[in-house]
């Protein structure tokens, strides 16, 4: 891979940084070689938000290479939401942008004394003012960046005024409406005084054997253009789920408390797809297209939203308005606020308020009704600002729910907001958020998806039944492994692509003569090594657990009667990972065979 | 009714089976859309099988055996090999998981599809329970 820029915001000072080869082979690139590259700069003392916390964008060898889907980047960090690990990955055109600046990384530390903006054109780092741009909305600084600049074709990662602000779950943003959206690292980056980084730049990305790969790269386009579910988010966006999520009742509604919603049908993807659609939009290279452009009543065309967001201020908030979900998506993304937890947090403060938990007298007079989209509205944006009430859920669900004394209500593990795939519906899903790295996630493993139907026994991920138990255990830590070379390389996790294709893609680039042993096995030690770092920040296996919502069964629905055995899981996962069943920590000869002995003393002798 | 698939007595008594299903003429009130089934040799079949099926509103309109994809026009193409389709047949693979990981190829709107869920598997309900062998 290129160098690694380094840059300290307090000094206005940069160094290029070469990443050692070694570690390039153990962890490929993406959030894997974050994790190794920040491993001994994340301590448990270590405020997220000060001037030390560091800050790690970095793309994957196959980045910007036009192959199937690798036009990704990661950002990675210590998170302010959880305190633990922190990685975001994000589409678009800027991971690549960045690879054709001639840097695989951008290291920040630092904070800058007044507002600033970095450009890297060609290489060449400037830091700039932002001052007059502190205060916008994302898109209008992606916007007023490029006219400042006037360089065709850049770039530009922004935050808004929710990472301005210090919002917990803020988000960056790029491309207009491509999110690296989890772990609240937009917050990071505002704590830095840095409001964004334009990139442009015209280098060829490095690939060791250039014919091999190009030859590689169009078969592997060519048979994901054709495959059925590149069709499936091609023409439903990730929101095509919904309607089969809403029939197996893996869709949550009313906040994880409620099986049947029914105005669900009104906000899917094919509802969208009949109703507003009017366009589909792209990251660098991708055939899939998932990305949603819809029109509505005011005749503007804008982002659609993806499954997440729908759920999150639809089902979730008991709102069938597929209109408003869009403009409360478009509210997040120009405040830069990550639309999961966001919606999680509302949800939370709804649920509270309908217990009598939370009063008029702690919202300042504001009244938490379920499916008041008004209200939606009104507190996405005092949140952004942190105003009033909005300051309680600034902080995320973890907060508010010990704020008010109330913290088993909240759904979230570690202190990040569930995502809307429900467990009771899909069992497997219990073990991925409570395991994830970041908290709970479905981007480290999207198993829902296996559970769905998209199992590969090639690789040995099998399909079970979605309300089987500990049985599954071993293959849910297959398919984080797997995904894990995903957010290695930087790959989209919607390409259904074969473990074939992927190492002839990594060996043609990188040089490498991998088999599928190699490829999992650094799967795996990555997994383990952020693991590893969770453990130096303070986790421990009591973090391994299901929110209570989890515990008791929906009365009706797709799912209904049903909870996750999960003690019996994790145990087996445990056993299945090779990690101690007391502390939840790798064991000491796990850790040998991964190569990573070098962690044992941090996590087991202190 | 002893009825192997695949063969013409087996698409008759598909064609009944739907007509009298009250499960499936509930569910699929809705459902409008025609159908290729295209199921390619391979293990014991060695000749490409094509059936026609029209379903409309819970009901079953019209079957017939094709020779080929040329006389008549429709809605969905759904493909597959002959075992991955006995597989579902027999009930060990989930035709979600067949469309998912490309064991059975959709032709046709995946809006449609996906907003129609419990209409296409309850049809394979009825198309299970009508199967009592296999080719073999």
């Amino acid at each position: 891979m290129q160098p690694i820029l380094k840059i300290n915001l307090t000094r206005g000072e940069s160094t290029q940084f070469n990443i050692p080869p070694a570690w390039e082979q153990e962890y490929l690139g993406g959030a894997s070689l974050a994790a190794r590259l920040l491993y001994s700069t994340l301590t448990r003392e270590l405020d997220p938000l000060s001037p030390d916390s560091p800050l790690l964008f970095l793309n994957g060898p196959l980045s910007g290479t036009a192959g199937p889907t690798v036009g990704r980047f990661v950002v990675c960090g210590k998170s302010p939401a959880t305190g633990l690990w922190a990685e975001s990955n994000c589409g678009g055109f800027w991971g690549p942008e960045l690879r054709f600046c001639g840097y695989d990384g951008l290291w920040i530390t630092g904070k800058a004394e007044k507002p600033v903006y970095l450009s890297v054109n060609e290489g060449k780092l400037e830091i700039r003012a932002a001052a007059a741009i502190w205060g916008k909305d994302t898109y209008e600084s992606q916007t007023l960046i490029k006219n400042e600049l006037n360089i065709p074709g850049t770039h530009v990662l922004t935050i808004g005024p929710a990472g301005e602000n210090g919002v917990l779950y803020a988000n960056l943003m790029c491309d207009h409406g491509r999110a690296a959206g989890r772990t609240g690292l937009g917050a990071v980056a505002g704590s830095k005084n840095l409001k964004a980084i334009a990139v442009h730049g015209s280098t060829k990305p490095p690939v060791a054997s250039p014919e091999k790969y190009a030859l590689l790269r169009s078969e592997a386009n060519h048979i994901l253009k054709s495959d059925n579910m590149t069709h499936f988010f091609h023409d439903l966006g990730t929101a095509g789920v919904a309607d089969y999520s809403d029939y197996l009742g893996s869709m949550p509604k009313k906040y994880f408390h409620q099986g049947v919603f029914e105005g669900a049908g009104n906000v899917t993807g094919s509802t969208m797809a009949e109703k507003i659609l009017v366009g589909v939009s792209a990251c660098h290279g991708c055939v899939i297209a998932c990305g949603r452009v819809v029109r509505l009543e005011d005749g503007l065309k804008r982002k659609g939203p993806e499954y997440e967001t729908i759920v999150s201020f639809g089902p979730n908030l008991l709102n069938d308005n597929l209109a408003s979900i869009t403009l409360m998506g478009e509210l997040c993304d120009r405040a830069g606020m990550d639309t999961i937890s966001a919606g999680g947090t509302i949800g939370l403060a709804f649920h509270l308020f309908e217990k009598g938990i939370i009063t008029k007298r702690d919202t300042g007079g504001l009244v938490l009704k379920w499916g008041d989209l008004g209200m939606i509205e009104n507190l996405l944006a005092i949140t952004a600002r942190r105003e009033g009430f909005g300051e309680f859920l600034a902080k995320g669900s973890r907060r508010l729910g010990l704020h008010f004394k109330a913290e088993e209500e909240a759904v979230q593990v570690n202190g990040l907001e569930l995502p809307y795939h429900d467990p009771r519906a899909l069992s497997g899903m219990s073990l991925v958020y409570a395991t994830s790295p970041r908290g709970a996630c479905h981007n480290q493993s999207d198993y829902f998806v296996v559970e769905l139907g998209q199992a590969d026994s090639s690789i040995g991920v099998e399909f079970y039944e979605r309300q089987a138990g500990a049985e599954k255990a071993a293959n849910v830590a297959r398919h984080q492994d797997w995904k894990t070379i995903f957010n290695s390389l930087v790959m989209c996790i919607f390409a259904n692509i074969q473990v074939e294709t992927v190492l002839g893609l990594i060996n043609a680039a990188c040089g490498l003569k991998w088999g599928e042993k190699e490829l999992f096995k650094a799967g795996e030690r990555a997994w383990n090594l952020k693991r590893a770092i969770n453990h130096r920040l303070g986790l421990t296996g009591k973090n391994d657990i299901l929110p209570k919502a989890f515990l008791e069964p929906y009365q009706d629905g797709g799912s209904a009667g049903y909870v996750p055995p999960f003690d019996e899981m994790i145990k087996a996962y445990y056993d299945a990972r090779g990690w101690d069943q007391e502390t939840g920590k790798p064991t000491p000869e796990k850790l040998n065979d991964l190569g990573l002995e070098w962690v044992e003393e941090d996590i087991w002798k202190t | 009714m002893d009825v192997k698939f695949p063969s013409p007595e087996w698409l008759q008594a598909l064609h009944i089976k739907i007509n009298s299903d009250e499960h499936y003429a509930k569910v699929a009130k809705n459902w409008e859309g025609d159908m290729f089934v295209v199921i390619e040799p391979s293990g014991p079949l060695h000749e490409r099988i094509i059936y026609y099926l029209d379903l409309w509103h819970g009901k079953c309109r019209k079957t017939e055996v094709l020779k080929d994809l040329s006389s008549v026009q429709a809605k969905f193409i759904l493909t597959g090999t002959f075992e991955n389709v006995s597989q579902i047949m027999k009930g060990t693979l989930n035709p979600m998981q067949a469309m998912m990981t490309g064991k059975l190829q959709v032709q046709g709107s995946m809006v449609y599809m996906m907003r129609n869920v419990p209409t296409v598997l309850d049809f394979v309900r009825c198309c299970q329970e009508i199967t009592s062998d296999i080719l073999a």
